[in-house]
């Protein structure tokens, strides 16, 4: 909070994996996997996203695994 | 014991019929390989992401595939997809290994929140830790 004051309030980002608890990322769960690919479809970088290392790294493999199956888009255009 | 998924897209102008009986022929290939299907789910007609072969849509069959060690007709069934141009994707997916990484991570099987990890439990009352000085 104290360190807060400084430039703006900015919300401490916390890996959606870790904090819901998922540990299997299953490429088959679109609708997870949708909030990681934002409009341009490209995987969410986890300095935006904030994902953990550990979870990031399943999660890339996830979304490449439904890209193939055509469940996500590679690119919109 | 190895887990495996098999998922495949096929053609939506291939009527219900043939798909149930693609389906039927695959089964067979992965059971007299010495595998086990465990289940199976039919997706049905869905929106493809992309389009494929100028087309939109396609049928998603999926197989929950267990088999031992060195067992397995997987790599023929999907030589025998490769050729039919009649499915347009297929991906198998070995599973075991990442699904036992997961339980070993939540003790209680499957069920997330029932058992937290909240370490500080352990710690004897009285003892402060400066465990309640979260910064959010």
């Amino acid at each position: 909070m104290a360190r807060a004051r400084k430039v703006f309030f900015r919300r401490r980002k916390v890996c959606k994996f870790c904090a819901d608890k998922i540990d299997y990322i299953d490429y088959k769960d679109v609708k997870l996997l949708q909030q990681f690919i934002p409009e341009r479809s490209k995987i969410l970088p986890r300095r935006i996203s904030g994902t953990c290392a550990n979870h990031q790294r399943p999660l890339q493999q996830a979304i490449k695994r439904a890209r193939h199956l055509a469940l996500i888009p590679f690119t919109t255009d | 014991m190895r887990t495996y998924e098999l998922m495949f897209v096929v053609d939506p102008r291939v009527s219900d019929e043939d798909v149930v009986a693609m389906t039927a022929e695959y089964r067979n290939m992965i059971t007299a390989g010495g595998s086990t299907i465990t289940a199976e789910e039919n997706w049905g007609r869905r929106k493809l992401a992309y389009t494929i072969d100028k087309l939109n849509e396609g049928k998603y069959v999926l197989f929950y595939v267990a088999s031992e060690v060195g067992k397995t007709a997987l790599p023929e069934v999907e030589h025998r997809m490769r050729q039919n141009e009649k499915i347009l994707r297929y991906l198998t997916v070995r599973t075991d290994e990442d699904l036992t990484r997961a339980a070993r991570r939540q003790p209680a099987g499957g069920a997330a929140p029932s058992v937290p990890r909240e370490d500080h439990d352990v710690l004897p009352l009285g003892i402060d830790t400066g465990a309640d000085e979260e910064d959010i």
